[in-house]
């Protein structure tokens, strides 16, 4: 069982513990100076300005990143530089923000601050600068009349030159459309007709053969020879060999060997191996 | 009057298997050119020049090729006689009708020179005589590819006096058999006298008219032109290996009686014609590559007509 003065007193213990950490957390400071300005505080909508927080501490510090600057509320912020300057004296640090108000009215920054604890007393305190309070104007009539003149100007003539390439264009292509001939207008496209039948090597060979004796030429021998060389199934240039070695059929074996006396035999005796070839070659295709 | 087949046939009841050499040199003889063969010993490479010499019935010589030997001592000499007191010539082995050059890599360039004139020419000059070889005249000289040392390699413009080269290989399992019946005791006789010295001069007149046809022609000079600049070849054959190959391919086509010569000639003798006249590639040995393959893709490369 507790008491309730236990409890109090335990509470309180808790609370000095916490003080105490926090303020061992705290920088030990000599704070000189803590103070915010504005550029100017009286302005209009749109218009850039400067804020400027401006601290001095004895001590040399490299930076102060526990100065705390005021909401912005509905400035716009477009930028934020900090510099901090050395001197034997001690460190001068200035955080320069650039705003631009949004609103019009009067807005008040809330002063900046810092939390360190005092080198005079010994103690944690939060040091804070003055509060800066700008005016912010509406946009002037006569500003505004003229923006919207110029910009009913630069609509009109944007309109104006959008209408002049239309016009332009559709005249272009009217002309080209009246000197295009007329089409005739196409008939649908006849059916496919049906694929020739598959050529087999027999027919290649009774083509070239009925070739050879319209024209008895050495070329015309050369194809017919090459029909049968494919018909043994063997490519052009393959040999007689390889011709044999791939077909079994005894007729066309004769046949081949004619081609190859027609195709390469002395000439005297071109006549009769033709004669010989065009007789094989009818009885292999009969 | 015999036909070179009988010649042929007569041959391979000797020698057992080797048929593409027998074939070669019986080609080669038709041809009137000189044969180089190329084998490890004891594959009858010898005894088969032995058995073509003694079937034609001519004069035989063989010269063992060694690194001592002299110019003198295959193409003859004039020698001094006291009881007339007037030089008379000795002639040489190379006045033969068939002369086996063993191991022709054994001599030295001076003796391979000599010899490889008298191929040329068909002449040889001794003392201050020049004297006319023998005909018919073939030389089948004989190369170990093996043993390398104490060798004198023949340079490519001596090689190219050989018609063709054959590699003789190992025989099959069967074969090797039959040799050892065959060979195994008392040696058989070869046939002689299968043919004269007259019917291998008419053989050789007549298989020149042997016709060629200008597309057999040009496949065997696209065949030649194909090794010039091939993949892993240093330098091609010479024209000269054109006519080798038309020679040999009309020698084919003799042998066959068939009266012209025919692409499966030209592509079948290409390799014989083809592998002693390239010189290869350094990068052949890099990539311990057969000189066999570089011409077998040649020659398949080269469409036939």
């Amino acid at each position: 069982m507790t008491s309730p003065a236990a409890k109090w007193l335990c509470f309180a213990l808790l609370l000095a513990l916490a003080s105490q950490a926090q303020a061992q957390s705290l920088r030990r400071l000599h704070v000189d100076a803590l103070s915010m300005r504005a550029d100017r505080t009286e302005l209009q909508v749109g218009q850039v300005f400067h804020l400027a927080i401006h601290v001095r501490v004895r001590e040399n510090v490299q930076a102060l990143d526990e100065l705390v600057i005021p909401d912005l509320g509905t400035m716009q912020s477009l930028g934020d530089e900090r510099h901090t300057t050395h001197a034997p004296g001690g460190t001068d640090v200035v955080e320069t923000l650039t705003l631009e108000p949004t609103a019009s009215g009067p807005f008040t920054f809330q002063p900046a601050y810092l939390d360190a604890v005092d080198a005079r007393t010994g103690r944690p305190s939060r040091f804070s600068s003055n509060a800066v309070t700008v005016v912010v104007a509406g946009p002037s009539l006569l500003d505004s009349f003229a923006a919207q003149l110029i910009a009913v100007i630069e609509r009109g003539a944007l309109a104006a030159l959008g209408l002049i390439v239309v016009i332009v264009l559709l005249t272009t292509l009217a002309r080209r459309v009246a000197r295009r001939p007329r089409r005739a207008v196409k008939p649908p496209p006849a059916p496919a007709p049906p694929p020739p039948p598959a050529r087999t090597p027999r027919d290649v060979v009774a083509d070239a053969l009925r070739g050879f004796r319209v024209t008895p030429s050495a070329a015309q021998l050369l194809t017919l020879r090459g029909a049968l060389f494919a018909a043994a199934g063997v490519s052009s240039g393959a040999t007689l060999r390889d011709a044999l070695a791939h077909a079994p059929d005894h007729r066309l074996r004769v046949a081949l060997i004619a081609a190859e006396r027609g195709a390469f035999g002395p000439e005297h005796a071109r006549d009769a191996a033709s004669m010989e070839l065009v007789e094989a070659t009818e009885a292999w295709l009969r | 009057m015999s036909r070179p087949q009988a010649l042929l046939d007569a041959l391979q009841t000797t020698i057992v298997g080797q048929r593409e050499v027998v074939e070669g040199l019986v080609l080669g003889l038709v041809a009137g050119g000189h044969i180089l063969l190329e084998g490890a010993p004891g594959v009858a490479k010898t005894l088969a020049c032995r058995a073509l010499a003694v079937a034609l019935g001519g004069v035989f010589r063989r010269v063992q090729f060694t690194p001592d030997l002299l110019p003198s001592d295959i193409i003859g000499t004039r020698i001094f006689d006291q009881r007339t007191g007037d030089f008379t010539t000795s002639f040489g082995p190379l006045f033969a009708n068939v002369v086996l050059a063993d191991e022709i890599n054994r001599a030295p360039a001076k003796v391979q020179s000599a010899l490889l004139e008298g191929m040329q020419e068909r002449r040889a000059t001794i003392g201050l005589q020049t004297h006319a070889l023998p005909s018919p005249f073939v030389v089948l000289a004989t190369m170990n590819p093996y043993d390398s040392d104490g060798t004198y390699p023949l340079p490519l413009a001596q090689l190219d006096r050989f018609l063709a080269k054959l590699v003789v290989a190992y025989p099959s399992l069967e074969e090797e058999r039959t040799i050892v019946d065959r060979f195994g005791g008392a040696q058989p006789e070869l046939p002689a006298n299968v043919a004269s010295l007259e019917d291998v001069v008419r053989w050789q007149r007549e298989a020149q008219q042997v016709f060629v046809d200008a597309k057999v022609r040009d496949y065997a000079v696209d065949l030649v032109r194909a090794t010039r600049g091939a993949e892993l070849v240093a330098h091609g054959a010479s024209p000269r290996a054109a006519l080798a190959l038309i020679a040999l391919a009309r020698a084919r086509a003799y042998v066959e009686e068939r009266p012209f010569a025919s692409p499966d000639d030209v592509r079948d003798l290409a390799p014989a014609v083809l592998r002693h006249r390239i010189s290869y590639d350094d990068r052949i040995a890099i990539a311990d590559g057969d000189p066999e393959d570089v011409v077998q893709r040649i020659v398949a490369a080269v469409r036939a007509p």
